[in-house]
């Protein structure tokens, strides 16, 4: 077993990390509360665009703050696009049929991805990384501690955003109950347009985080939306204070499992694991029942 | 709230949004399209190949066959289409003596029984009488035995153990235990106390793993030996496990492809942790340009890299022949110039330096014994002659240069030096060059 100092560079990795998944899972819960949909190409958008601005950065000469501009513009563009175009026609249709839509996007993005760029290996290093400081021993990069206070400014934010806004009330009021949250006037398709807006420009933000944080490759960023998922799960899709502690705690746990030679090479369950844990937690106390027009879940 | 929704400025702000991703997309389309690997070093307009007469060749096809591996996430088919290059080159040029190599190029995916089945369709039904620019992650273990039986020789890159030890099967490369071995060998010349190998988690790592440790343990250093998930998505803990592994006078070893390696050593620079350990070391997929010029100059001199083969932009005639063979015929070479294509092209070019001995007809078994018959072949892309012959297993490529990364370039750090005898293989293959030294030009 390492010791404690040992452990000590693998909280700031695992803390970084947690804060980005907090950023994607803030993404996925607003997105999945307001229009109903599990977006599974928000990795696939996020990596998209880190090689956007890898490519406008090193084959076009661009300067690196517009190209990371024009990386979220891309994410946001896309995401708005296929929820203003798609959105509307999967309304109505089962919570599944919406996610594996999401999914052909991610499969036409990581099929252009590889169609573009080669699996050659590229990497992305945003100025933040340039500069470290110690805290004691360990080596902390301004690229992870912005990773974690993204997170926390975006998912406390998004918060009070919810609960203080009209927008945020209107969103709420679609996560409750979207036809009468119509009735009452809500413009539906805007507000909706607005969700898939910050979920857009929440996965370029967390795509260009995380090619520099993990590596540029398309695979890899778009199945890092797994860690994520895990995060957004255990919170049931709804908190996004829980989301935001659960990404924090998968985060950690896979960074600190990796020292630990005998779990090491298991740390990658680490998502899933917890939250089937939480999951089974959390519906500790529902009884499952055959009645009525089929399955359903009472109270126990 | 029905201003959200119909007002002037919130379309505005939609439809600019849509634009923005519109243009991204055909900026990003636009930048993609020249990501092909420039062109270094020095090349002729029109190469000369096999006769190097200019001329068409008028005779009767020889037809050769090749198997390899093209599946998401793994492509090796520019082992044979840099094969292919080199052969249109020889057609260019006449031929071999005055036939056409016709080429019949198979790939498969993984799948054993689709290996065996090609293997036979080439040899029983397309009639192909030789096997070269093969390039896969199974075929060695599936098909050694028929062409075993078969008396055929196969020039192939391999990557399974098999591929260095069946008395048909020749590769032009060693391999990724050999290649592990010869980044551990560089690395303990740095005068570590310890090694951190690692690896990414793939079948056949034990295989790989028993040849860093042979070679560690003859030399007294202690290995500790980990295998990590690809695609890799905690480089920054990978990158600080192993600097802690290894300690401050140890060295970190990584067996990965160019970019899960990058990740690794990325992660490593970003954390300051480069400086942490005395030396880095790579195996063969690390040696590329590429790399080179994604990693920056902090690694110039720093990263050690087990190279099987020269350089890309080496100042010799072989390495300049094959820059001009894949920039006039290997169009189809997607990685443009790197360690597969100079693979292809040394199968290409020695498949045809055997052809070219065949007197009389051009069959399965005068093909075969032209190519167990080749010895001393020449050429500044390996560290010295290539050869076959007739043995229980081959592994001509067995000394190997060490590179670095230098201003975005890979230089040679080491020049050419054995890999260990400590491993049981390289013995037995030294024990054959010692006993007919004319396989690798001495005096026979």
């Amino acid at each position: 077993m390492p010791s404690w100092q040992e452990f000590q560079p693998f909280i700031v990795t695992g803390l970084a990390l947690g804060g980005v998944y907090a950023l994607s899972g803030a993404g996925m819960v607003v997105l999945y509360r307001t229009t109903g949909v599990l977006n599974l190409a928000f990795g696939a958008v996020g990596a998209m665009s880190a090689l956007i601005a890898w490519d406008l950065i090193n084959n076009s000469l661009w300067p690196e703050w517009p190209s990371y501009g024009v990386a979220v513009l891309f994410a946001a563009g896309v995401t708005l696009l296929y929820g203003v175009l798609l959105g509307p026609a999967l309304a109505k249709r089962d919570a599944l049929v919406k996610a594996t839509a999401t999914l052909g996007l991610a499969l036409i993005l990581l099929g252009t991805m590889s169609w573009i760029w080669s699996d050659k290996a590229r990497s992305q290093v945003l100025p933040t990384s340039t500069h470290a400081f110690d805290i004691g021993t360990v080596a902390v990069t301004w690229t992870q501690v912005i990773s974690f206070g993204l997170g926390v400014v975006v998912v406390f934010g998004t918060a009070a955003f919810l609960k203080y806004t009209n927008l945020g009330t209107a969103m709420r009021g679609l996560a409750n109950d979207r036809e009468i949250t119509a009735t009452l006037g809500v413009p539906v398709r805007w507000v909706e347009a607005q969700a898939w807006l910050v979920s857009g420009i929440l996965s370029g933000v967390s795509g260009l985080l995380l090619s520099d944080l993990v590596g540029l490759d398309a695979v890899s960023l778009t199945f890092l939306v797994i860690s994520s998922l895990a995060a957004a799960l255990i919170a049931q899709l709804r908190s996004l204070v829980v989301t935001f502690f659960a990404a924090l705690v998968v985060g950690l746990v896979s960074a600190l499992a990796t020292p630990i030679t005998s779990i090491s090479e298991y740390r990658n369950m680490a998502p899933f694991v917890l939250a089937t844990i939480a999951l089974l937690w959390i519906s500790r106390k529902r009884e499952i029942s055959f009645t009525g027009t089929g399955l359903g879940n009472g109270r126990g | 709230m029905k201003r959200y929704f119909g007002s002037k400025r919130g379309r505005s702000v939609t439809t600019l949004i849509v634009v923005a991703a519109g243009l991204s997309l055909v900026v990003a389309a636009c930048g993609g399209s020249g990501n092909k690997e420039s062109n270094a070093g020095s090349v002729v307009d029109n190469p000369k190949c096999g006769n190097g007469n200019g001329q068409k060749p008028t005779g009767s096809p020889i037809k050769i066959g090749a198997i390899a591996t093209k599946q998401p996430g793994t492509d090796f088919t520019d082992g044979e289409n840099a094969a292919k290059a080199y052969f249109d080159c020889v057609n260019a040029n006449g031929g071999v003596n005055g036939h056409p190599i016709q080429y019949i190029a198979e790939t498969e995916q993984t799948d054993p029984a689709q290996n065996a089945a090609l293997a036979r369709k080439l040899i029983e039904t397309e009639g192909v009488v030789g096997m070269a620019g093969g390039f896969s992650l199974i075929e060695c273990d599936v098909n050694h035995s028929y062409y075993e039986s078969k008396g055929v020789p196969v020039l192939n890159a391999g990557i399974a153990p098999s591929c260095w030890a069946s008395p048909n099967s020749i590769p032009v490369n060693m391999g990724p235990r050999y290649s592990s071995d010869g980044a551990v060998q560089a690395v303990i010349r740095q005068d570590v106390d310890k090694i951190a190998f690692d690896q990414s988690n793939v079948p056949g790592t034990g295989y790989i793993a028993a040849g860093p440790k042979i070679v560690a343990d003859a030399a007294g250093v202690p290995i500790s030996e980990s295998t990590d998930n690809v695609p890799i998505q905690d480089a920054n803990s990978v990158a600080v496990r192993l600097t802690q592994q290894a300690g401050p006078n140890g060295g970190v070893i990584l067996n990965f492809t160019p970019p899960e390696a990058l990740k690794i050593l990325q992660a490593a620079q970003q954390q300051g942790l480069e400086d942490k350990v005395k030396a880095w070391g790579c195996s063969t997929p690390c040696n590329t340009d590429f790399l080179a010029q994604a990693l920056g100059a902090k690694w110039d001199g720093k990263l050690l890299v087990n190279a099987e083969l020269n350089v890309t932009d080496f100042d010799g005639p072989d390495s300049e022949l094959y820059r001009s063979v894949i920039a006039k015929y290997g169009q189809n070479v997607t990685g443009g110039l790197g360690s597969f294509s100079q693979m292809g092209y040394l199968m290409g070019e020695f498949m045809t330096n055997a052809l070219e001995t065949v007197k009389g007809d051009y069959t399965l078994q005068s093909v075969s014994e032209a190519v167990f018959n080749l010895k001393n072949q020449e050429t500044d892309i390996l560290c010295r002659p290539w050869y076959t012959g007739k043995a229980p297993l081959h592994i001509p490529n067995n000394v190997d240069w060490t590179t670095t990364p230098d201003s975005g370039h890979m230089v040679q750090k080491e020049d050419c030096f054995e890999i260990s005898e400590d491993e049981p293989d390289i013995a037995k293959v030294r024990q054959i060059e010692a006993a007919d030294p004319s396989l690798t030009g001495g005096a026979g």
